[in-house]
């Protein structure tokens, strides 16, 4: 607000971002003192309130009818600045997470604990990935953004890539464990399992070649059986699962909504 | 999902589905009244039956085993932010840690979003203060780890190698990194609780986990450990909810298959219509 006022257009980015962070830190600060005024007792109110109202706002405007043409009703405008406000909270949050993360390797290396290298190595690569994207933005050229591609698709890309690859090996470990004859559930499970995987491969379409492409023969096929199976009684169970778990959220939404969640947020109930 | 208008001028795209229609608001309804009724009739003192649920159950017995091994604990509260998955991740962790601190065992909780982190260690020292033991709380032990998901993976892989855990909890939003998790907490002999809504990753818990907690069972987890009457009536409005749905679905399964049979009764099963969004 005040930014608007004070500073003229085409004026440079720092400026505009170093007035839209006084403009934070002006009602921010104002915003606290209110709340330090209000009395204790009423403070859980006032959190019941907002949380009250802040829900209100996202029912309202799903439940009031749209406008054909634009899809939009009167609140509509107001949830996507509500939105982009949340997101302004969540990037002065990740403030707090890198301070988590400075504050625990910050004391490996000054402590020497068992690990500071690994701490140390994390130093490294923040400063480094961070130098290199500011690079890479404030100054570009060729040779920022190699260095930034290296950083990031030669390094943490790759890294990424690698520990999902390891999944494929936990997959062999945990199908080892689980898929014995152990009982009629695990012995349909293996059988299930077993015809699933062939119908996704080749060999599996050329097991089940010599039968017919029409008619019922085609029916025993592997790769028909595989899409019967996914399709079928998996799909049946995954949608079962899915009511069950969206039912659930819709009751734990509207006790979040209305306060009434006991636990983690109020040690009694309002 | 999106409809296009023909008309002389260059069409617009228009989502029906982002706004209730008439449909989905008087389900909705009928879905709220039940829940609600029965949280206030919960609240009057009215007795309420939970059935079992063992992975819930094995909870407190991780806890002990951790408590009499001498070996830590580590809770995961998945990759999201902070949505409901999330809170009752965060909810089922206030039990946790509340075991924790009365045992004295120590509970490690890495976390993937910023926010997340700084709830998570309110509820730990929080839960710490309420058993009498503030000081035994280290605030190191609720890290913020990385919001990438392979990086968060890594760093628990880590965590799990390094302290060693006796017991791995892992409650909330999980994608590929789910049986990474879980097998290196098999790898290291931690007993497994995992609870998650992503059904795409309850497969891979039930494979490697010893407890798998599933579908709604996860949003019931804080009603079956608190015990709250507000909370256990919310649950049984879950299921007077899902019987009204599993009803509407018999009735349009019937309906449907009788059309199919005999099309003439179109004219009076015509109510299906009044189902489409």
């Amino acid at each position: 607000m005040f930014t608007g006022w004070l500073i003229k257009p085409g004026a440079p980015q720092w400026l505009w971002a170093l007035g839209v962070l006084g403009d934070f830190l002006i009602f921010g600060s104002a915003l606290f003192l209110l709340l330090q005024l209000v009395p204790v007792r009423y403070r859980k109110a006032l959190v019941v309130i907002i949380t009250f109202l802040a829900g209100l706002i996202y029912s309202v405007e799903f439940f009031v009818p749209a406008d054909p043409k634009t899809g939009k009703n009167f609140l509509t405008g107001l949830i996507e600045q509500v939105a982009d406000a949340t997101n302004v909270v969540y990037a002065f949050a990740l403030g707090l997470g890198i301070y988590s993360l400075f504050r625990f390797h910050g004391r490996n290396l000054a402590r020497k604990r068992s690990g500071w290298h690994n701490s140390s190595a994390f130093f490294i690569a923040f400063f480094a990935m961070m130098l290199a994207g500011f690079w890479h933005d404030l100054r570009p050229s060729a040779m920022s953004r190699n260095t930034y591609n290296m950083l990031f698709d030669g390094i943490v890309a790759a890294l990424g890539a690698t520990m999902f690859s390891i999944v494929g090996f936990f997959i062999v470990s945990a199908a080892y464990r689980a898929f014995r004859i152990r009982s009629a559930e695990a012995t349909l499970m293996l059988t299930a399992a077993f015809i699933v995987m062939l119908g996704q491969v080749p060999i599996g379409a050329y097991i089940t070649s010599s039968l017919p492409t029409a008619g019922l023969g085609s029916l025993f096929k592997l790769e028909n059986v595989s899409y019967w199976i996914l399709n079928e009684p998996n799909m049946a169970a995954w949608r079962a699962i899915a009511f069950g778990i969206e039912v659930g959220a819709l009751a734990m939404a509207l006790r979040t909504w209305l306060s009434l969640e006991r636990g983690s947020f109020f040690e009694r109930e309002l | 999902m999106s409809g296009m208008r023909a008309s002389g001028r260059k069409a617009e795209k228009v989502n029906p589905m982002i706004h209730a229609n008439w449909t989905v608001t008087i389900l909705e309804a009928v879905l709220v009244f039940l829940i609600l009724y029965k949280i206030f009739s919960a609240r009057r003192g009215k007795e309420l039956y939970i059935r079992k649920i063992p992975g819930l159950n094995a909870i407190d017995e991780a806890v002990g085993r951790a408590t009499e091994m001498g070996r830590p604990m580590l809770f995961s509260p998945g990759l999201s932010g902070l949505g409901l998955p999330t809170l009752q991740a965060l909810a089922i962790l206030k039990h946790i840690t509340s075991a924790a601190a009365k045992y004295r065992t120590r509970i490690i909780v890495p976390t993937a979003d910023s926010v997340v982190y700084t709830i998570a260690e309110e509820i730990s020292k929080d839960a710490y203060s309420a058993q009498g033991v503030p000081e035994h709380f280290n605030p190191e032990d609720v890290r913020f780890l990385s919001d990438d998901q392979f990086a968060y993976a890594s760093g628990v892989v880590g965590i799990l190698n390094r302290e060693n855990v006796a017991s791995n909890f892992m409650f909330g939003n999980f994608f590929a990194e789910s049986l990474i998790l879980a097998e290196t907490g098999h790898q290291v002999g931690a007993i497994q609780v995992a609870g998650t809504p992503q059904i795409t990753q309850i497969p891979f818990f039930i494979t490697a986990a010893d407890y798998t907690i599933i579908g709604d069972e996860f949003y019931a987890a804080s009603a079956y450990l608190s015990r709250e009457p507000t909370l256990l009536g919310s649950l049984v409005g879950q299921d007077y909810a899902k019987a009204a749905l599993i009803l509407i679905m018999a009735a349009g399964i019937v309906t449907a298959t009788l059309l199919a049979i005999h099309p003439a009764w179109a004219a009076w099963l015509d109510w299906l219509k009044w189902l489409k969004p």
